[in-house]
């Protein structure tokens, strides 16, 4: 498959949400059943789980161009990668930019497969990183 | 001297392995996989600024880099990558032309070996029920680590029916799997010059480490 690979590295998409509340950080912590105070307790020392970053995306997943040869073909989610910068806390607002990261094929026991692999960026509002976070999806 | 001719490290897109954690695990389960040092094969690229000599010396363990690259008859690793070859091949090309690696390569100095031989599609007796032989393959990988089922002993076969020689490899992508397979030299390997002349003189065999355990 040919890959456009200008487009790698191209912000396609920003967005900015709404201000964290307490609640809502321990609410995911609790659910994905940590129990250690920092993320489960309010109060001053609080921080947002280091996964509840993954909530965050812009208003699109993917890019209006990516490779035309991927539409309609299977595809799953091969997976996360985090790059972790300062934690989320209550009044943080993350600003997410959106570009493709990396496009490539590969060849396995199933046979071909192209990846896509689409990066967030999650800044707050003091312009700190707060994650990188970098989605695989796989195409067959 | 025993080598793991076949593992990946968190370079490549589907291991999250750090190189050092391979070595620590060799360091504890010495008893069980008696290696002297691991080569990285990294899938499809190549980074000659990699320098381990740090974890060597901490180890005391040979650690050398290498690349799994894929072609139209499957996967080969390639060891002795130099500049030469990095300007002949693209090592990102999933369709490389697997007789112009296998000459090629030599020419310039390495040299690249099927491996998994036996696996589905990316293994090189799935070509072979196609395609004619390829001319110039010394070895291949009769052992590695990552096969299922039927896959060793399809090798096996191969390996009797072409003369090729045979070596081993974990195609470690966790921690864990380093070692599991390996191949044994004769003469001592420092260095990746050491490690292309010993291959090419198919001075090399595999060794199963898969089902020994110490209680």
């Amino acid at each position: 498959m040919e890959f456009d690979r200008s487009i790698i590295g191209r912000e396609y998409d920003r967005a900015d949400s709404e201000a964290v509340v307490a609640e809502e950080l321990i609410a995911f912590a609790k659910a994905v059943g940590e129990t250690a105070p920092c993320y489960t307790e309010d109060g001053p020392d609080l921080v947002g789980h280091p996964t509840f970053c993954l909530r965050y995306r812009g208003r699109k997943f993917f890019p209006d161009n990516l490779p035309k040869g991927l539409l309609g073909r299977m595809s799953f989610d091969a997976g996360k990668d985090l790059d972790l910068g300062v934690p989320i806390r209550p009044g943080d607002r993350i600003h997410v930019s959106s570009c493709v990261h990396d496009l490539y094929e590969k060849t396995g026991r199933s046979g071909s497969m192209s990846f896509v692999v689409v990066r967030f960026t999650l800044t707050n509002q003091s312009g700190e990183h707060v994650a990188t976070i970098d989605n695989r999806m796989m195409y067959r | 001297m025993i080598l793991d001719l076949h593992l990946h490290s968190e370079r490549s897109d589907d291991s999250r392995a750090p190189v050092e954690a391979y070595m620590k695990i060799l360091q504890r389960k010495r008893a069980e996989r008696a290696l002297d040092g691991i080569v990285l094969t990294e899938h499809r690229q190549f980074d000659p600024s990699r320098d381990f000599r740090d974890l060597e010396d901490r180890y005391g363990m040979v650690i050398l880099n290498a690349a799994e690259i894929e072609t139209d008859y499957g996967h080969m690793l390639v060891f002795g990558v130099n500049a030469d070859i990095l300007a002949r091949f693209d090592f990102t090309d999933v369709r490389l032309p697997a007789q112009e690696v296998v000459t090629e390569i030599s020419r310039l100095g390495g040299i690249a070996l099927p491996c998994h031989p036996g696996r589905p599609n990316v293994g090189l007796c799935a070509h072979y029920e196609s395609k004619s032989t390829l001319e110039g393959v010394v070895a291949v990988e009769a052992l590695n680590g990552g096969s299922k089922k039927g896959e060793d002993a399809r090798v096996a076969e191969l390996i009797r029916e072409r003369g090729y020689a045979a070596y081993g490899g974990s195609d470690a992508h966790l921690v864990s799997f380093v070692g599991m397979c390996a191949t044994e030299f004769d003469r001592e390997i420092r260095c990746m010059d050491d490690l292309v002349g010993e291959l090419r003189a198919g001075k090399c065999r595999p060794v199963d480490f898969r089902q020994r355990r110490v209680a």
